[in-house]
């Protein structure tokens, strides 16, 4: 395309079907055809579809021989442009055709023609050539420079719209968590995230989902107001921290010669929040609805530059999107209805050896050991000990969230207890610490514990 | 013979595309500036401008195929009318006075569904080129079922 070329998208007022444009076709022995399309459909800067609603001349001659040539006029001049096109495909599923079949069935409902105005395709044609006719009018074509565009949705528009619909989907906590992670990285490019959850109760933050590190971290916490992340819970406001200070890589190098020489008593039941290590960039945005805080979504990059206003400006689009859904689906789930069981997708064995493993509860801290390394404490701890025992003692396999909240042992609160939340967190930790035990999903409100060795269990004070 | 529904429709303010091929078979469109009923009842005049035609009227020149999509706006109702050229010509007196009265008629048509009639003036209409054609056929052209069958004498 040569610079300053007239591009179909400087023709977004002729592609509004408010004016029906000429279509000339060619039979593969030479006739011509030509008639009226209602509308012809921007599909990309490359390309424009044409409904196919019946078995017509054009319809049979672009397929014989698929070139065609379309004339369309401005509404606002009625100047003429001239697209030369050669029929590229036919999609009878998918965005664009559902796009243009429901509004053809709208058009089609308005005046009674339901049965009859029927989408039967969408023909897709590249645009080989364009151009504007000169000589047709004797008015003047407005700049491009005035044209409002707002038939082309801006690249990131139409990224959110699509992440916004696919949340929107979400069945479950855990499904609506990996899914919205999975989408900033491969929608938006967000490499490396973390989704933290509220503790109101002792005012920490809990890592629950991450993409992009090694480990997983499911499970560290932060207090409120510590670093970049317990800042943004406490102020409830997006933090932005590019070209990261030297002291922060310096805190996290200290923690982790910590943990290399064996000074394991500060650290040894904290479980190291993920992180790159050589982080420049961080941005955390609060997941906040109706004013309460419901966690921290949190970005990192290597790159100094990488996070701009667009990208905080994203992010809190989606973060108030998450955080509802979060609210929503902890609470749903928390109802634990009866329902019928549902298999879950059979889970791949872990692979080794059947072993025995032997877990240990501590008192003291509510904390649960597995093979003498530290797994899980609080609340999801009380609950693993629980699934344990019940496991041991009764040769239960399957329980519900039910069951779970009224337990006083639990010490789970009345209202928004976060069930749902801790059984995921639970399940991470499981997954991380000792694969061959499973929490597995079993439709709303279930799970069932698998086992693939022996269980040993032992208490202790402290 | 052009059937007489047909004839009907022809001698309103139709809006008039016409579609060419080269010697390569690549389509080409454009629009005419009117459509005007042989006597012999066989054959049509359009109505193109050199400026906003020249391709069409080099394909009319190479090999006379032509079709012709009369389409009135106010209800659709549309036909297609498929031939050869007999002559192209500069247009003379007549066909200026003809082509007066189609604008006045189409721009009635087009204003009846919201488009402002000054659009319409503005449109360069002269000089134009009388394309005479004799008709080989003529379909069925209005939306729906039943478009695209040969309507009968």
């Amino acid at each position: 395309m040569k610079p300053g070329a007239l591009t179909i998208e400087d023709l977004w007022p002729c592609l509004q079907g408010m004016i029906p444009a000429a279509l000339s076709t060619c039979s593969k022995d030479g006739v011509p055809n030509v008639t009226y399309v209602s509308q012809i459909y921007y599909v990309d800067g490359g390309h424009v579809a044409l409904s196919h609603q019946f078995f017509n001349k054009t319809h049979r001659n672009v397929r014989e021989h698929p070139y065609a040539c379309a004339m369309m006029l401005d509404p606002r001049t009625l100047q003429a442009y001239r697209l030369q096109l050669r029929f590229d495909h036919s999609e009878t599923a998918g965005p664009l055709f559902e796009s243009m079949s429901l509004q053809l069935q709208a058009i089609a409902s308005h005046s009674g023609m339901t049965n009859v105005f029927r989408l039967l395709a969408a023909d897709v044609y590249a645009v080989m050539g364009l151009e504007r006719i000169e000589g047709f009018t004797s008015l003047p074509t407005p700049p491009l420079s005035e044209l409002p565009s707002r038939l082309f949705v801006a690249e990131d528009l139409e990224r959110l719209r699509l992440i916004s619909e696919r949340l929107n989907c979400c069945d479950t906590l855990g499904e609506l968590l990996e899914t919205a992670l999975q989408l900033l990285d491969e929608r938006l490019g967000f490499r490396h995230t973390i989704i933290l959850l509220t503790d109101e109760s002792n005012a920490t933050l809990t890592a629950i989902a991450s993409r992009g590190y090694p480990e997983n971290g499911a499970g560290s916490e932060i207090g409120f107001g510590d670093g970049l992340i317990g800042m943004v819970a406490r102020s409830q406001r997006a933090l932005h921290l590019s070209a990261i200070d030297h002291s922060l890589r310096y805190a996290r190098a200290v923690r982790d010669r910590a943990q290399a020489s064996g000074n394991t008593a500060a650290v040894c039941r904290e479980i190291p929040l993920p992180g790159l290590s050589g982080t420049s960039c961080q941005v955390g945005v609060p997941l906040v609805t109706r004013g309460r805080l419901i966690g921290v979504l949190v970005v990192e990059s290597l790159e100094p530059l990488a996070f701009m206003p667009r990208e905080d400006s994203l992010l809190t689009i989606i973060a108030a999107q998450l955080a509802t859904g979060i609210e929503q689906l902890s609470r749903d789930m928390d109802d634990a209805a009866p329902a019928a069981p549902v298999r879950s997708e059979p889970v791949p064995s872990s692979g080794a050896s059947p072993r025995t493993r032997h877990f240990c509860f501590f008192h003291a801290d509510d904390c649960v050991f597995v093979d003498g390394e530290y797994l899980i404490r609080n609340v999801p701890g009380r609950i693993l000990w629980r699934l344990l025992t019940q496991h041991r003692d009764q040769g239960r396999t399957e329980f519900t969230n039910r069951e779970l909240r009224m337990d006083p042992w639990l010490g789970l609160p009345e209202v928004k207890d976060n069930l749902e939340s801790r059984l995921i967190l639970l399940r991470k930790r499981l997954e991380q610490k000792c694969p061959d035990i499973r929490l597995i999903p079993r439709g709303r409100g279930r799970f069932a514990l698998e086992t693939e060795g022996a269980i040993t269990l032992s208490e202790k004070a402290g | 013979m052009i059937p007489s529904a047909i004839i009907d429709l022809l001698q309103t303010g139709v809006s008039v595309i016409v579609g060419t091929r080269d010697a390569a078979f690549m389509p080409e469109c454009t629009r005419a500036w009117g459509i005007r009923l042989g006597k012999d009842r066989r054959s049509v005049t359009i109505f193109l401008t050199e400026a906003v035609s020249g391709k069409t009227l080099q394909n009319l020149r190479e090999n006379g195929l032509v079709a012709v999509s009369c389409t009135r706006p106010t209800d659709h109702v549309a036909c297609q009318i498929k031939g050869r050229v007999r002559t192209i010509r500069p247009s003379d007196r007549q066909d200026q006075t003809h082509r007066r009265n189609w604008k006045r008629e189409f721009i009635g048509e087009i204003a009846a569904i919201g488009v402002p009639a000054a659009l319409g003036e503005a449109w360069i209409t002269e000089p134009a080129l009388a394309v005479e054609i004799d008709v080989t056929d003529v379909f069925h052209q209005t939306p729906g079922p039943g478009t695209g069958e040969k309507v009968s004498s």
